[in-house]
């Protein structure tokens, strides 16, 4: 069982990242062809990826490289979480850290566009954290424990009482997407943020290490969205998959918006749209 | 050709530097990323950013401010990466040449890869000195 | 053996503080507080390990001269405020002064309370927090004080006094926490205040006075609360039986009426623990010296108000007044931490995180399941080990700055690394998985839908907790492109104190499963029966769940991989990568910087060299004090008005 099991978590730990780049490569894909572009191929961010390993290395403080294998770690970590069924609002702060890792690695050079990419960063965990951790409560007084192995044991899926929720987690997926709207630390390809927002100072193999962090988080966020559906799974990881396409239409027809706009947004639909929903489980089920 | 010498073909991302042109280059150079020409299915990506970059694709003739931003560039980005001068004035300096604050071409400050002569150049012609320049970064 | 160990917890700081007091040589009363220092943690640990004991003191009419104190004290609140003329000062002596003379000569109390002295296993963990901890700062303050006159360029050294006032602060806290007896619990409370009007006020500037009467007045409406909660208890319940604690929680007296007097020693506890409305006191105190702030948010003061209110839990349990407290709680929890984000000095920052967190405490004392104990006893220890070392890592960083503003500490780690990762670890420790502050706050919010409100209050704060933690640690981290940066050299006085918190951090943290099963599970018990949580060795804290769905798991939080994440994702890498010099680039500034890559000019118009500046975010437009505080302090004011009309209602 053990056995199994860890051999479950590392064909995850390989495999997300292979995936994970597949989906940016798509996005890639499709987003030229949503903007009449023929696209690069597929497996593009792969060739992006080693060829940012073969990079000379350049530094402008130490301790950025630290924040960035930080941020690595931690999302990888908080995966095996959500593999593992372990607890979700554990995953939700150690997410939390991952991000806190990026800010600081932003942070911890003297550059005025990493500091205000950093900056910027902050604003978005201050606007998607609340709504993760409320997601947890939810999670909770639905099920009656935190466990992510306690949704797979649930016959009815979270998505019919969660569905408000559901609505404001969207809304987290194309902030931690980093698409427009809301591609307001730093973006991706195609987009100019003030230089390259709180990713500006890496370079060569260490940015390679963000990317393959990025990787990691999409599988999570897809992940976390799929546990909305989870009896049987394949309809909520198609659910995520529709999510994503979703994101990608949602970039191709909106503009950036400012970094206040965001959080105001998030801290009113978001938290309403969250705190609706544990007020109507918690007069519905009670706690006790 | 090994994983990473591959992938340095397919994915050259791409600094634009303005020294003193009259812009008519800059303009053919966003060209290339428009629909029609889509560079983009090669990889390319304009970054804005040396840190991140791998071709410096340099416009116009350096003059005596320039020289010194344009040499602080060149530095910033990271091994290994290859400069293509887009355009006669950043090749030769061009009708500004002689003037009295330009130095001349881009080669007079930095190592230039690739020429690509025009005025302005021409989105194939701009298309084809990268490719050229992935030749070379190839053999890296 | 009870007898001696209890004297030297409560009067050995009476007596060294005297001592220090009499001693002007600066080494002598180096080694009187440090001897002292050692002695009391040592009692500390004894005691822990000796377990609960109860006792009372014979031979000596103790209460008679716990009567004659209290009047002194209140008599020297009432000289202040006729001197100072500050009349909120004097009003709120009086109202202490006049019930308590009503007390003991119109009603002619006699009020004898065996035992005096309960040392049960919540009493354990307090004094061993308060006589370690306090004793490192104690330490600390020996080389701040001389830095600190040396600097200000005073002639006459007032160390002496500071120390006194410092030793004196843990014996009162130590008896606070022993009490029994309410009246005695009562002389305590008052000698903490003095002891931080005292503190307060050391540096007799303007400011330092007027803040120091502020947190006299503020802190004796709390007083007044609590004389008024004894007369009524004594009064109703007939006879001093009532003024017992262990018999008030114990279910020693009419629910029914306890309602009052619960609520008037939970608006006490409040005051003290700086609860919205009234933080303005404990940010006042922050223009002391820091080892005062120190000692007031660590160990000491603000966590004899938490004490309180959670020893009072099973009292009000199951009552409207729990659901008021834990909203409360949660509100101020939420409130200062939004006003944290807007603060631009280090000291005020830490002052309102005190704040934020003692409301979390508070919160968990009134959603009031054993889960939600466990977490508050576990908040108290983890807070006071991390906040003390903050406080102290900030005295370190003004004694290399000579600032306490956030921006002058910009780039501290390129002046003083080895300072900056000693304040980085407690950042992190404050907010971050696998720090026992997190293990806390998750513990706290699994626990906290019990009050939905508060829970969603919980899920606010500790987001923007991030926020103005991560802005901080940030500013220090701005360094140029460098290699060579030797670790700074600190005084033995300042490192001891610093290094002891920070593996403190590390083994309380890592350890906290067998520490949980063998001495606070325990602490949980004495306050409510039942226990939530199950630790499987060091690996795995398990919580279940109450009876609530017949769920059996509630949550996971496997102590020993969190911190194997750790180590890989940030303490390998710390020593593991190396920049070589020829790495090193300037940062980007569109090519216009000046030359090498340590600089940090660029060229500006007409290639005039301009230094580049930096500076934090303080969102002072949406979250500053000014548009924040009369809400805040509306509805914080608004909560404890129901607060005690729960109580009123209930009679």
């Amino acid at each position: 069982m053990m056995i199994k099991q860890f051999l479950f978590v590392l064909l995850i730990l390989v495999g997300a990242p292979i995936v994970g780049g597949l989906l940016f490569g798509i996005d890639r894909k499709i987003t030229a062809r949503m903007q009449g572009r023929y696209g690069p191929p597929f497996i593009q961010p792969f060739y992006d990826f080693f060829k940012l390993l073969g990079k000379e290395h350049i530094a402008v403080s130490r301790m950025q490289f630290v924040w960035i294998y930080g941020y690595l770690v931690f999302m990888i970590a908080s995966l095996v979480f959500l593999v593992m069924k372990s607890d979700f609002l554990l995953l939700v702060f150690l997410l939390g850290f991952a991000g806190v890792c990026l800010v600081l690695g932003g942070f911890s050079t003297k550059s005025p566009y990493a500091h205000f990419g950093a900056n910027r960063e902050l604003m978005q965990i201050l606007a998607y954290e609340p709504v993760l951790l409320l997601l947890a409560i939810a999670i909770y007084a639905q099920n009656g424990s935190f466990l992510i192995s306690e949704i797979f044991r649930q016959d009815k899926p979270l998505l019919f009482t969660l569905w408000p929720l559901f609505l404001a987690v969207l809304y987290v997926l194309t902030i931690k997407m980093r698409k427009s709207p809301f591609d307001i630390s730093t973006c991706h390809h195609g987009h100019q943020e003030i230089v390259k927002g709180v990713t500006t100072e890496y370079s060569g193999p260490y940015f390679a290490l963000y990317h393959l962090a990025e990787w990691y988080e999409i599988i999570l966020l897809l992940g976390i969205i799929s546990l909305f559906w989870t009896n049987p799974l394949w309809v909520g990881i198609l659910i995520a998959l529709a999510a994503f396409l979703l994101e990608l239409f949602i970039d191709n027809i909106t503009a950036r918006m400012t970094v206040g706009w965001m959080v105001r947004l998030s801290w009113s639909v978001g938290l309403i749209l969250g705190i609706i929903n544990i007020a109507y489980i918690y007069y519905t089920k009670g706690v006790s | 050709m090994g994983l990473i010498q591959r992938s340095r073909v397919k994915s050259p991302w791409i600094l634009h530097f303005d020294n003193s042109s009259c812009n008519g280059c800059d303009i053919e150079i966003l060209a290339c990323l428009t629909p029609l020409y889509d560079v983009e299915r090669f990889g390319m990506v304009n970054m804005g950013n040396p840190k991140h970059a791998d071709i410096l694709l340099i416009t116009g003739p350096v003059n005596r401010r320039t020289a010194r931003v344009l040499k602080n560039l060149y530095e910033q980005v990271p091994d290994p990466k290859v400069v293509v001068s887009v355009g006669t004035c950043a090749s030769t300096g061009g009708v500004f040449h002689n003037c009295y604050n330009v130095l001349g071409g881009v080669d007079k400050v930095i190592p230039v890869d690739v020429y690509v002569p025009g005025c302005s150049v021409r989105p194939e012609a701009i298309i084809d000195g990268v490719v050229m320049a992935l030749q070379k970064l190839a053999k890296l | 053996m009870a007898d001696q160990m209890m004297a030297i917890a409560v009067l050995l700081p009476v007596a060294a503080g005297f001592l220090v007091l009499a001693v002007r040589n600066y080494y002598a009363r180096n080694v009187i507080v440090i001897a002292t220092a050692i002695v009391l943690i040592a009692n500390s640990i004894l005691l822990a390990l000796r377990g609960p004991f109860t006792y009372t003191p014979s031979g000596f009419d103790w209460g008679l001269l716990i009567t004659i104190l209290d009047y002194a004290i209140l008599i020297f609140y009432l000289y202040v405020g006729i001197t100072l003329r500050n009349w909120l000062v004097l009003i709120f002596a009086l109202t202490q002064i006049l019930p308590l003379a009503y007390f003991e000569f119109i009603m002619k109390a006699h009020v004898e309370v065996a035992p005096a002295f309960v040392v049960d296993h919540l009493a354990l963990v307090m004094t061993m927090v308060i006589s370690i901890i306090g004793s490192l700062i104690c330490i600390f303050a020996l080389r701040y004080m001389y830095d600190h006159e040396h600097h200000a360029g005073i002639e006459k050294s007032r160390q002496s006094r500071f120390l006194f006032w410092l030793v004196l602060f843990l014996g009162a806290m130590n008896g606070l926490v022993f009490a029994n007896n309410l009246v005695w619990l009562y002389f305590f409370w008052e000698v903490t205040t003095l002891c931080s009007f005292q503190l307060i006020s050391h540096d007799r500037t303007k400011e330092a006075i007027h803040n120091a009467a502020r947190a006299v007045w503020m802190n004796s409406t709390g007083g007044t609360a609590f004389i008024l909660a004894i007369i009524y208890l004594y009064a109703t319940q007939g006879g001093s039986s009532a003024l017992s604690m262990q018999s008030i929680i114990g279910g020693g007296i009419q629910s029914s009426i306890a309602v009052l007097p619960i609520a008037l020693l939970c608006y006490t506890g409040f005051t003290k623990a700086a609860q919205m409305p009234f933080q303005s006191w404990l940010l006042g105190a922050m223009v002391a010296p820091t080892p005062v702030s120190a000692l007031l948010h660590s160990s000491t003061m603000v966590k004899a108000g938490v004490y309180l209110v959670l020893r009072l839990a099973p009292v009000y349990a199951g009552t409207y007044l729990s659901v008021i407290i834990a909203i409360a709680g949660a509100f101020t929890f939420f409130a200062a931490s939004a006003l944290a984000v807007s603060q631009s000095t280090g000291k005020r920052v830490l002052a309102y995180s005190t704040i934020a967190n003692l409301g979390l405490i508070i919160a968990c004392a009134g959603i009031n399941t054993p889960l939600s104990i466990a977490a508050a006893i576990l908040l108290i220890i983890f807070h006071a080990i991390s906040k003390g070392l903050l406080f102290l890592c900030a005295g370190t960083i003004e004694h290399q700055i000579w600032s306490r503003d956030i921006e002058d500490m910009e780039g501290l780690a390129a002046k003083a690394p080895l300072t900056t990762l000693i304040t980085g670890v407690g950042i992190l420790s404050m907010f971050l998985p696998p720090f026992g502050m997190l293990l806390g706050k998750w513990i706290a919010l699994e626990a906290a839908y019990m009050v939905p409100l508060a829970a969603i209050f919980f899920v606010l704060a500790s987001t923007l907790t991030i926020v103005f933690w991560t802005k901080w640690l940030g500013r220090l981290l701005q360094v140029l492109p460098k290699i060579e940066r030797p670790f700074e050299k600190l005084s033995l006085s300042y490192s001891v104190p610093l290094w002891t918190l920070l593996i403190g951090i590390f083994v309380v943290g890592m350890g906290i499963g067998p520490i949980y099963q063998n001495f606070l599970r325990a602490a949980t018990n004495d306050v409510v029966s039942g226990n939530q949580i199950i630790a499987l060795g060091l690996n795995n804290l398990i919580l279940i769940t109450p009876s609530f769905m017949q769920r059996e798991i509630l949550g996971l939080f496997p102590v020993w991989p969190l911190y194997l994440i750790l180590i890989v994702a940030l303490l390998l890498p710390l020593m593991l990568i190396g920049v070589k010099p020829k790495e090193l680039r300037p940062v980007y500034m569109c090519g216009e910087q000046t030359g090498g890559t340590d600089t940090d000019e660029w060229l500006a118009e007409a290639d005039r060299k301009t230094k580049f500046q930096l500076g934090g975010f303080y969102y002072q437009g949406t979250l500053g004090e000014k548009r924040v505080n009369p809400w805040a302090n509306a509805i914080a004011i608004l909560l404890l008005v129901i607060m005690l009309g729960c109580g009123v209602i209930a009679i």
